[in-house]
């Protein structure tokens, strides 16, 4: 039987990332909303030596693992990913393709839809699908609207779907494995891999602090940050900041806070001229309690925070600074 | 070695943001506009390899409309040699693919070795042009590049960026095509010596029928990715919103942090 969803799983080292179980989660609601079989619900997943990890799979959602082996599939390259990828794919000719809103997989997912030639809805939060169409939402404008799309009748319908987007599978199956030897070989590839290495380790440690206080783009240079160092320093707390603001050098990587940087979990978090994108909310959404100051009253930063401000924060946080060291008897 | 940037001219973040009267897409008219903040970062990258002998010329591209020739401009000023504006109003409500297949006429004859482009465009979030264009044209691509490095045998060195503050170092053949994130360099602004020698710099304009292409084929008719609704975020649980002069809010912060947090 050929599929109707296809996932791509993700692994590293043979350990199946837990995005794998969230797309079958996916996969399984939408079988079930589309009236088909969960027979028909398969997997790919690409490496070396990974018959363990596809049996695993099989046993937790799939009811065919297919596993791709060779060289050439080692390790991942958006080349050689690509091919093995496209080959399965016209093979299996399924409804849908699933694949992680991850670094790999928003890397080899454009390559598939063009090799292909179907749309691809990238980042989705949400997948329904009704009367054999597609609707699929996603953010735009970092996180300032959401969007509804829809993919016409271009088959498989192809999405890299956010991290938590859904509930990871939770059932057993009783699936197959079964082995493909990829189309692709090691002198064909053009993208060669090297290493998977460390980045640089910073002098601060963020994720240790009860008090972060953090400034974003809305704080306008580098020498603005002393009103954001003021109230953290009243508080007995730390700096962190948005990643715009270290990409501009305004403060050293390790203050980032999000998906590329740091996750911390404060007691106290104060968000600052900080819109609120995904990429930062999941650094900080683990926060006790959260403050956030900005000057635009739709920003996203308040659907995650307990309390928040709209006004100019050059004016709210000396005011802030000055109200508590006046409480702690500093003033 | 020719290189080239893909550019997109986005709203500003801090623009006033209203949706359409349709809500299919934001409503334009109170909008200010400035280059994507992640082809800033390619233009600089690219403008590196020019000043280090590497590259001979560097070109940008943009598909937009008529404002979108402002972004061409600034990227002329910052140091860019020539511009290409397609601009053909059949491309409106065009979809990923096809602006790709678009792309891909416009610069097939050009020969370029390295193509760049920003991981993602702020305004529509895809994230997919750079890989789009490399399949179209079979060349290798790595995204979310945070070092470049050309090495000997017509071999460019990427280090992509990954979670947990890690990165995977790939090489890939030229010609190729590789997406940048923000941070892998800081991008130089246009000197006004820059802004006198832009004014004499090509900006050659294509429209569909230069390229060969046709509506239908390519633009709004052929998008099968379309937009139904935009909509505000959904809210989450939702702050609890204060009101009033600083010295007042603050106050209120102040008596929320001692309950909630005990840190004060
Ligand atoms: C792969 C990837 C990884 C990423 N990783 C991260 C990450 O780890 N961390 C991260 O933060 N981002 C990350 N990003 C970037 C993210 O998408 C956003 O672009 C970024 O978080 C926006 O930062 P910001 O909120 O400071 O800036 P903006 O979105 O520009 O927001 C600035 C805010 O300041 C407000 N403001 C301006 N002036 C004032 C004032 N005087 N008073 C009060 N408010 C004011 C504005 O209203 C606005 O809301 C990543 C993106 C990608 C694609
Ligand atoms: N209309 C366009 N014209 C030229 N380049 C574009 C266009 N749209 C996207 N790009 C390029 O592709 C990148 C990613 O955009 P996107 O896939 O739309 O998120 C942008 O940073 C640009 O480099």
């Amino acid at each position: 039987m050929g599929a109707k969803i296809l996932v791509l799983a993700e692994h590293e080292g043979g350990a199946i990332r837990e995005i794998t179980w969230e797309l079958l989660g996916l996969a399984h609601r939408l079988a079930g909303e589309a009236g088909w079989n969960a027979a028909e619900i398969k997997a790919l997943i690409l490496g070396q030596g990974v018959e363990g990890p596809a049996g695993e799979i099989a046993g937790r959602g799939a009811a065919e693992v297919i596993y791709g082996e060779g060289p050439a599939l080692r390790n991942y390259t958006g080349d050689g990913y690509d091919r093995a990828i496209e080959a399965i794919v016209k093979s299996e000719a399924p409804e849908m393709l699933l694949i992680g809103h991850t670094p790999d997989g928003w890397d080899v997912a454009p390559l598939i839809s063009a090799g292909l030639g179907v749309p691809l809805a990238t980042e989705c939060s949400a997948i329904a699908l009704q009367g054999g169409k597609a609707r699929l939402t996603r953010k735009v404008f970092n996180g300032k609207f959401v969007q509804e799309i829809d993919l016409g009748d271009a088959r498989p319908l192809l999405a890299t779907v956010q991290k938590g987007a859904a509930a990871p599978f939770a059932g057993r199956t009783q699936g197959q494995v079964r082995k493909v030897t990829a189309a692709v070989g090691d002198a064909d590839l053009r993208a060669r891999f090297v290493e998977v290495k460390k980045g640089e380790a910073g002098a601060v440690d963020l994720t240790q602090a009860s008090v972060i206080v953090s400034g974003g783009r809305g704080l306008g240079g580098a020498e603005k940050f002393s009103v954001v160092r003021a109230l953290a320093e009243a508080l007995g707390g730390q700096v962190g900041a948005s990643r715009p603001v270290t990409d501009m050098g305004w403060l050293p990587h390790e203050h980032q806070i999000g998906s590329s940087g740091v996750t911390v979990s404060p007691k106290l978090y104060i968000a600052c001229g900080i819109s609120g994108a995904i990429q930062h909310i999941v650094g900080m959404r683990g926060s006790g309690y959260i403050v956030a100051i900005n000057k635009d009253a739709e920003a996203p930063i308040f659907g995650v925070a307990d309390v928040g401000v709209v006004g100019d924060l050059f004016e709210v946080l000396p005011a802030l600074t000055k109200a508590i060291k006046e409480a702690k008897g500093q003033a | 070695m020719k290189g080239l940037v893909l550019v997109k001219q986005v709203p500003n973040t801090d623009s006033p943001f209203r949706l359409n009267a349709a809500a299919t897409w934001v409503d334009e008219a109170n909008l200010t506009f400035g280059l994507n903040d992640y082809d800033r970062y390619a233009l600089e990258e690219l403008l590196r390899l020019k000043d280090a002998g590497k590259v001979t010329e560097v070109v940008v591209l943009t598909v937009g409309p008529e404002r979108a020739a402002t972004a061409l401009r600034t990227c002329l000023a910052t140091g860019a040699d020539r511009a290409i504006h397609v601009k053909d109003d059949a491309l409106q409500g065009s979809d990923p693919l096809s602006l790709a297949r678009v792309i891909h006429a416009a610069v097939k004859d050009e020969g370029f070795s390295l193509i760049l482009a920003g991981l993602q465009a702020d305004d529509d979030n895809h994230g997919q042009m750079g890989g789009l264009l490399a399949r179209l044209m079979d060349r290798p691509c790595a995204s979310a590049a945070l070092s470049l490095a050309l090495q000997e045998g017509g071999v460019i060195r990427v280090e992509r960026e990954l979670e947990n503050n890690r990165l995977q170092v790939v090489d890939l053949t030229l010609p190729a095509v590789i997406t940048v994130q923000t941070g892998i360099n800081e991008p130089r602004y246009a000197s006004l010596k820059g802004i006198m020698a832009a004014k004499k710099k090509e900006i050659r304009t294509v429209g569909l029928k230069d390229l060969g292409l046709d509506a239908g084929q390519v633009g709004g008719k052929a998008a099968r990715l379309k937009t139904l609704r935009l909509a505000p975020p959904p809210k989450g649980k939702g702050a609890e919103m204060l009101q009033g002069p600083a010295d007042k809010v603050a106050q209120e912060i102040l008596r929320r942090i001692r309950e909630k947090t005990g840190v004060v």
